[in-house]
């Protein structure tokens, strides 16, 4: 049998397994969806009849507040981890000095323990530092940047590896000062790093449930957080639909900054990094 | 010549000073916080400043702590093998495949990890519920009279980990997939070899660093996780994840709960050390 032939069956057999299992990842998701448009009020598959009900529940204030909520949280600590993020990724990237080590793993700490113990931890510092009127957004602020941080770095530190630090060299001996070769020659040419680094720290808060449950207060609760407090008390479809705006709003943001300035390769790249 | 920031280590530390003042605040503080509080007193939903093993002597002899534990070990051996079993394949096609549609692909099977991961096992509750749609549809068949129990359940908690967790998994497996030339198969397959006898004997060798921090990663990211186990599981089906949440949140006793959190710490680190070990290899920087 030649090397095509013998090749050729085992491959279908792997396609239609690959087929299977992506019906495997976005059943599930489907579903979710499918049941947002429920008439009966109960989460059901399939869906009985057709109606909008559940998503005029779903973008009423009472659910909106909490998607604004987690949008100004996304928002904010996507800002920060960058202007946390692409400095230290610089340094880690184009420096060896002593204690490189220790902040490296500092660094990517929060992605090596359980966001939830950050979570729990953090909760306690705010206790304990007498902070307690901190619990809420200024808590969840402090926590999602660290939990995120590590991703921007990442990101960051992947598009600096790519660019070679002649560059900056050539410009300094063109008699740029530090601050200007950073400015006007780094920072445009890692440009899609730094707003892939974003947009990653922008999912992962937006996401984030682990480390949010301990750290909300009441009027200041993401919207993963106030769905879950919800399941409690039984799976109405309402949460089917505002599960799924969860789901709208960060596959929005990473939709744009793909089409204004594609994230492509760092979408991969951080994998493989 | 010198570098941005070279030679100067004052400027350096200027720069470095509010990223570390962050991380050491909100991050190592806090760790040391907690760690302090699983070794205190707790009284009446208060910590005593006084130094303790009573903590660490209960959640080890205690049946709820125990039971707890050996769920969440099981939860994440389950999660870690169907991952790393499902993310295989479809890595291995992702990476060998010549269709046209390959980045799409690529982009689809990371597509989940932009959404929470309350919209993903929301889908498996309607699935796996008493009138959800596997009963539904066993009934309808008339295969059962009765509405089969499948959650809450520790093997409902696994499948929508497993479903949550699999993107990390095809990603690791496909950094370490792209690093075997496809020309070693084209040439176990040239001298004879068939196409299963190449996989056992050339790729599967060749990937199991792969597969082995594929598995570590689920394992570790399962143990920790805290919706899925609370929305497919149920109070008789605590993971250790889930008792954090009970002790800190609802019975105040920080100091049990504390403790339960340092295991969760030791576990990651001694699954950390593991992995370095095992030769598999996660960190950018």
């Amino acid at each position: 049998m030649s090397l095509a032939r013998r090749a050729a069956g085992p491959w279908r057999a792997l396609r239609w397994t690959v087929a299977v299992i992506y019906l495997f990842m976005f059943g599930p998701i489907l579903i979710t969806a499918a049941v947002s448009f429920n008439a009966s009020n109960r989460s059901q598959f399939p869906p009985q009849g057709f109606s909008l009900r559940w998503w005029g529940n779903a973008l009423s204030e009472e659910w909106l507040e909490p998607v604004l909520f987690s949008l100004q949280l996304a928002g904010a600590t996507a800002a920060l981890c960058v202007l946390l993020g692409a400095p230290l990724a610089f340094i880690l990237t184009r420096q060896r000095f002593r204690g490189r080590e220790v902040l490296v793993a500092l660094t990517l700490g929060p992605l090596m323990l359980p966001a939830l113990v950050t979570g729990v931890g953090l909760l306690q510092f705010f206790q304990y530092m007498g902070l307690r009127d901190y619990i809420g957004f200024p808590s969840l602020l402090a926590g999602h940047v660290v939990i995120s941080l590590p991703f921007a770095v990442r990101t960051i530190a992947i598009s600096l590896h790519g660019l070679p630090p002649n560059l900056e060299l050539a410009a300094m001996s063109l008699g740029a000062g530090r601050a200007r070769a950073l400015w006007e020659i780094v920072v445009p040419l890692a440009k899609s790093g730094i707003i892939a680094g974003a947009v990653f720290a922008f999912v992962h808060s937006f996401t984030d449930v682990n480390l949010s449950i301990f750290l909300a207060a009441p009027g200041q609760i993401p919207v993963t957080v106030k769905i879950m407090g919800f399941l409690e008390f039984g799976f109405a479809p309402t949460l089917a639909a505002v599960s799924v705006i969860t789901l709208i709003v960060p596959l929005t943001v990473v939709g744009i900054m793909q089409w204004l300035f594609g994230l492509g390769d760092f979408i991969y790249g951080d994998a493989r990094g | 010549m010198i570098g941005i920031g070279e030679g100067r280590s004052g400027l350096r530390w200027l720069v470095l000073a509010l990223p570390c003042a962050v991380l050491i605040s909100f991050f190592a503080v806090p760790n040391v916080l907690l760690l302090s509080a699983s070794f205190m007193r707790s009284e009446a939903s208060v910590l005593i400043d006084e130094f303790t093993l009573d903590n660490y002597q209960d959640i080890l002899s205690g049946a709820l702590f125990r039971g707890a534990m050996l769920r969440t070990v099981i939860v994440g051996l389950g999660v870690g093998a169907l991952d790393v079993l499902i993310a295989f394949p479809l890595a291995y096609f992702l990476v060998r495949t010549q269709s046209r549609w390959k980045g799409l692909l690529i982009a689809l099977s990371l597509a989940p990890l932009l959404a929470s991961v309350i919209v993903r096992t929301y889908g498996w509750y309607v699935i796996l519920n008493r009138s959800g749609a596997i009963n539904q549809t066993l009934q309808g068949l008339g295969m059962i009279d009765q509405p089969l129990a499948l959650m809450p359940s520790t093997g409902a908690i696994i499948i929508g980990l497993a479903h949550a967790l699999l993107p990390y998994a095809v990603l690791t497996l496909m950094t370490a997939l792209s690093a075997i030339s496809p020309n070693l198969e084209l040439a176990a397959m040239t001298l004879g070899a068939s196409r299963w006898r190449t996989f056992v004997h050339v790729v599967l060798p060749l990937s199991l660093p792969g597969l082995i921090g594929g598995f570590v990663l689920c394992f570790s990211i399962a143990i920790s996780a805290y919706a899925t186990p609370a929305i497919l599981g149920g109070p008789a089906t605590q993971t250790v994840a889930t008792l954090i949440y009970t002790f800190m949140m609802n019975l105040l006793d920080w100091a049990v709960g504390s403790a339960l959190a340092a295991v969760l710490i030791a576990a990651s680190l001694l699954l950390l050390y593991l992995a370095s070990k095992l030769g598999s290899q996660r960190t950018a920087l």
